[in-house]
């Protein structure tokens, strides 16, 4: 039984961030807007997600207690819409296209090389803040292929070997 | 009506019932995988499609989720519906791990089933693994969430039945999984509900993992033995043992159980299990052979009979006797034992609350039975945190407010579980104040001219008199008393006078502040006013607190009562009974409860018999118990576990579990139901079994039955309203008294047509009550707590895991001041100098000024707070 569990588990990864009390207070004012009101949750996260930045645990439990929605629901519906993040994003969000145009130019080389020399997975932020990669799908600029953007720069035509020269600029 | 045809089978049902449903009336299986009749429909998984013929055009459509209507023909089973549900199999198997040979649901899931009845064999394209998560931490079930198949049934049990709302799909598309919020292991209601709903083995009760299927079990339908609600119980053994418990589909209780139901039997496999029998010699218990045992009470209670009579016996039943058992017990204490002195329960519990409902309706019980209150649309609940004391009664509440939106009143000291819910009203009384609520509500809607006069006029007396005696409850005044707002109070008022369905919810416990018959009566009153007894989902619900606490009444457990709610003063009935009882009955009222100890310190009651009640521990006022018991000459103790009351017992007499004996319980809907015995390798006897061997014993060997099938006839020949009751009509739900004769299917709902005694009773109010304060800075509240009953449950291992004794809960305000942090030690100190050190607990049920303290625990100890008269404590709380 046991190693049928250890076969099957993945591990689940601590999302758990920690958030000071009194930065949680900057959430007040959404939570006083919506008080009580299950129908606004959506917006309420736009609004938290807005000043913290992510939507740590904490953030959370405590919009769930403000809007009277179950916490369950809360982590549901954050987890359903990829524009929310439980994560802290990175001072820079490398958003790197994989549409077929990019792939086949070497977009999964440049892929490879963020993974390997930044350290960090679709989805996932540098230890040290600095990045946030995030995939997406054709950016419409397939002339330019392969394609990313960091932050609000486009990097089109990219050499896979620049791309950490390229990245080097963003400190 | 509609009808329609299925398959070729015509077949007429209600408007509105689902096609799915129309098939299952008809005999047709339909296969689902997502539906079940305790939740909205959903539609998810699309095996349940049919081909529907109307007006000419057919169509394919979901059986779970479009209405039945006239002239439809339905084909459930045609060449292009079998393929299709074949391909939706294959789809599923596609990524469900095929793990079945270890999976602990084999040859109880519904995919499995389904794969196997299709015939689907090797799916046409690859298959897919993903990983999700498993929980194994939380307590009692189970997440393999890589065997999901994404019904949502769990989820949506969860929320829409329990309430809870524990349960949400997280994350999207291929990576969707039932969770709670971030992963984290369960803290809910742990009702297993979810685990019971899963089709499959995503979600599934920990015991069943390595010790056996659920064909391989040896299963016996039974009733619950916690509290009153009855839920039927289905208990699996294996080699002789329970290991598994569910509950069947078509009981009153729909196959919902709460944690107590489903996870707290361990407690008849616990250590500290009585088995043999016990007798003082030379101060202390020792062991003995039932012969020595037996022979040594029997002697005891006649040694004090002879020397004083039978006015010097006291004997004390309980509500966890079967109906046959309390039955013969008041047998043999009225002639064997020849005395009138009997009682259970301390003799208050449930009884002020019949009280009231006896004189003022008809029958001393409750009108209105729990699963009319999910069509009501406004539900008033006095002092009554059901989610705690009667956790199925709750998810009725749950169910109206979620589906009719209906509104839950709650008028208590403690915040609830359904102060919370859209649409509440939430008025925060100080302990024992909520009959001055009530009257306050009544007299602002006769003032308001908001009474139903016609149905007063034709049903009831005493309205000027009740009038007059409101005068002094005004808004304001029981504002001041209670410390609501008056204007809350009006809102509540009008809320409950307008509202079509509107019910009202009472619930007995033995330490519940404010469980008074003048609260009963003030609720009688405005059910009566405005015109809700006698209608379904409205009218008064009585719930009283243990598995047969109605019965112990019908069986007339009481000073002053025979069987059927005859007065032992009434002569014609005490000729009734010792004709058949082979005896004479005393003919005067005996001592309740409280006289018996009052008459045991000052030496006038010698000798106390009790059966399955620990009064040590749970009546008020510890030590003068504890002095009255000590100056017993012989105190004879029949329970399964050794009880505080027992270790100063002269005798004590080991017992049967409601696992190990037959007979039946009445719900507090008045439901009597089966107990059948499940477990045979015993060696404890049935109390039923030592009352006849110490009856014979002590010289009335005619008290003697070949079986509780045999009482029941004895019963159904001599109590009115269960003459139509047998064994062999009791099926799985039960029958509902007044059942007066053998086709009677028994009244759920009483008064409908009118009153056993002509016209009801309106009762005049008690004068206003001042508010006493004693300077102690904060309440006590003695509070339920769902996984916990008392000495059963705190022997329970499972009951424990979850629920460990003994903490103090406060809101966050209270603990600030004092300087407490959670899991520090307080000492909780009243002014009579009683106090108890617990571990402090935030909570966010407990308002400001008050500290709760769960009462089941006996080495807390605390009803050495708590005084007969006197049930509100006030008490200071330090830190240690
Ligand atoms: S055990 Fe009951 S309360 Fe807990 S998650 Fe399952 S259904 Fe919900
Ligand atoms: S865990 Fe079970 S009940 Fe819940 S969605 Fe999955 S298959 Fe359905
Ligand atoms: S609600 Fe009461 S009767 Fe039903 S399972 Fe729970 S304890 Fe037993
Ligand atoms: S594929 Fe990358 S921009 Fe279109
Ligand atoms: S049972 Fe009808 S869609 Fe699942």
């Amino acid at each position: 039984m046991e190693e049928r569990d250890a076969i099957l588990k993945k591990k689940r990864e601590a999302d758990r961030v920690i958030i000071t009390p009194d930065e949680l207070e900057q959430l007040d004012p959404v939570i006083e807007k919506y008080y009580g009101n299950p129908g606004y949750l959506i917006p309420a996260l736009k609004e938290a997600q807005e000043i913290f930045g992510y939507l740590p645990q904490e953030v959370q439990y405590k919009l769930a207690v403000g809007l009277n929605i179950p916490a369950s629901h809360v982590y549901g519906v954050v987890t359903f819409y990829s524009f929310f993040t439980i994560q802290p994003r990175g001072r820079h969000v490398i958003r790197l296209c994989l549409g077929t145009a990019c792939y086949v130019k070497g977009a999964k080389e440049i892929l490879e090389i963020v993974q390997r020399e930044v350290g960090i997975d679709v989805g996932q932020t540098s230890d040290d803040g600095r990045f946030t990669l995030e995939a997406v799908r054709c950016l419409g600029a397939c002339g330019l292929a392969p394609v990313f953007l960091v932050g609000e720069n486009t990097h089109g035509n990219v050499i896979p070997g620049q791309t950490v020269k390229i990245l080097d600029g963003y400190q | 009506m509609v009808t329609l045809t299925i398959d070729g089978v015509e077949v007429t049902v209600e408007r509105g019932t689902t096609i799915l449903e129309a098939a299952q009336q008809a005999g047709i299986r339909i296969p689902t995988l997502c539906h079940d009749k305790r939740l909205i429909p959903y539609g998810s998984c699309r095996l349940c499609m049919v081909e529907v013929t109307a007006r000419g055009r057919t169509r394919t459509m979901p059986a779970c989720f479009n209405p039945a209507r006239d002239g439809m023909e339905v084909a459930t089973h045609t060449e292009n519906l079998i393929y299709s549900r074949k391909m939706q199999l294959m789809l599923l198997l596609r990524s469900h791990p095929l793990l079945c040979p270890s999976c602990d649901a084999a040859g109880d899931c519904q995919l499995q089933n389904l794969v196997h009845e299709y015939e689907v064999g090797e799916p046409p394209f690859a298959r897919e693994s993903r990983y999700f998560h498993v929980d194994n931490e939380s307590h009692f079930i189970r997440h393999n969430m890589n065997l999901c198949i994404r019904c949502g049934m769990c989820v949506r049990i969860c929320d829409e039945v329990q309430g809870q709302r524990e349960l949400s799909f997280v994350n999207r598309g291929m990576e969707c999984e039932v969770s709670t919020d971030f992963g984290r292991p369960l803290d809910c209601e742990f009702c297993g509900q979810c685990a019971s709903v899963c089709p499959v083995g995503a979600i599934t009760s920990k015991w069943l993992v390595g010790t056996g299927r659920q064909f391989e079990l040896k299963k016996t339908d039974t009733t619950c033995a916690f509290c009153s609600l009855g839920c039927r119980l289905t208990l699996g053994e294996k080699n002789d043992k329970i290991v598994y418990v569910d509950s069947p589909h078509a009981g009153p209780n729909e196959g919902s159980l709460c944690v107590k139901g489903r996870y707290g039997w361990p407690y008849v496999y616990a250590e500290q299990r009585l088995t043999k029998p016990l007798i003082r010699k030379d101060g202390s218990l020792r062991e003995v052979d039932w012969n020595e045992a037996l022979a040594f009470v029997a002697n005891g209670l006649m040694k004090v009979k002879n020397a004083t009579g039978g006015s010097s016996l006291g004997a004390i039943g309980s509500a966890r006797l079967t109906n046959e058992e309390a039955y013969v017990f008041n047998r043999f204490v009225r002639t064997v034992m020849e005395t009138a002195n009997l009682d259970h329960a301390g003799g208050h519990a449930y009884r002020p609350l019949t009280d009231a409902f006896g004189p003022a309706l008809g029958y001393p019980a409750s009108p209105n039975s729990v699963r009319e209150l999910r069509d009501a649309d406004v539900v008033v609940l006095f002092g009554a945190d059901i989610t705690e004391t009667h956790p199925i009664a709750k998810n009725e509440v749950i169910a109206a407010n979620g589906r009719r939106k209906a509104r839950p009143i709650i008028v208590d000291s403690i915040q609830t579980k359904l102060t919370e819910r859209m649409g509440s009203l939430f008025l925060q009384v100080r302990p024992g104040t909520e009959y001055v609520i009530a009257n306050a509500m009544l007299k602002w809607i006769i003032d308001g001219d908001m009474v139903d006069k016609k149905a007063l006029d034709l049903r009831a007396n005493g309205f000027d008199e009740l009038t007059a005696s409101l005068a002094e409850y005004t808004v304001e005044n029981a504002a001041r008393i209670t410390g609501v707002s008056a204007h809350l109070i009006a809102e509540a008022a009008k809320v409950y006078a307008e509202a079509g369905n509107a019910a009202i919810v009472l619930a007995s416990g033995m330490n519940r502040v404010g469980n008074t018959v003048e609260l009963a009566q003030a609720a009688v009153n405005l059910a009566l006013v405005t015109g809700r007894i006698g209608k379904r989902s409205s009218g008064v619900h009585l719930l009283s607190e243990k598995a047969n606490s109605q019965g112990a009444l019908d069986m007339g457990l009481a000073p002053d009562l025979l069987p059927g709610f005859h007065r032992i003063e009434d002569e014609a009935a005490r000729a009734k009974f010792s004709e058949v009882w082979d005896g004479a009955i005393p003919e005067s009222k005996g001592l309740s409860a409280r006289e018996m100890l009052d008459n045991a310190e000052s030496g006038e009651l010698r000798g106390l018999y009790v059966v399955g009640e620990n009064p040590v521990d749970s009546y008020p006022d510890r030590g003068r118990v504890e002095k009255a018991l000590s100056s017993l000459e012989f105190l004879v103790v029949q329970d399964m576990f050794m009880t505080s009351t027992a270790k100063v017992a002269h005798a004590v007499l080991p017992v049967a579990s409601f696992a190990e004996k037959s007979g039946t319980y009445t719900s507090t809907d008045r439901r009597v139901q089966r107990l059948t015995r499940a477990i045979k390798n015993t060696s404890a006897k049935s109390d039923l079994e030592l009352f006849t061997a110490l009856a014979a014993m002590m010289g009335k060997p005619s008290l003697t039955y070949a079986g509780s099938e045999q009482i029941m006839e004895e019963i159904a020949r001599l109590v009115e309203v269960y003459a139509g009751i047998s064994y062999g009509r009791l099926g799985t739900q039960g029958l509902v008294w007044p059942c007066v004769d053998p086709d009677d299917q028994g009244k759920e709902l009483l008064y409908e047509g009118g009153f056993p005694i002509g016209k009801a009773h309106l009762v005049p109010a008690p004068t206003l009550p001042e508010p006493s304060d004693d300077g102690l800075p904060m309440y006590l509240i003695p509070a339920v707590l769902k996984f916990h009953s008392g000495s059963m449950s705190e022997r329970s291992s499972s009951l424990l895991e979850v629920c460990p004794p003994g903490t103090a809960e406060m809101n966050a305000k209270d603990l600030k001041a004092l300087g407490l942090k959670e899991g520090d030690t307080v000492k909780i100190t009243s002014g009579n100098g009683a106090s108890v050190q617990v571990a402090a607990k935030w909570s966010r049920r407990a308002v400001e000024g008050s500290v709760i303290v769960p009462y089941h625990f006996s080495a807390l100890k605390l009803n050495t707070f708590t005084k007969w008269d006197q049930p509100v404590v006030k008490v200071k709380v330090e830190k240690v």
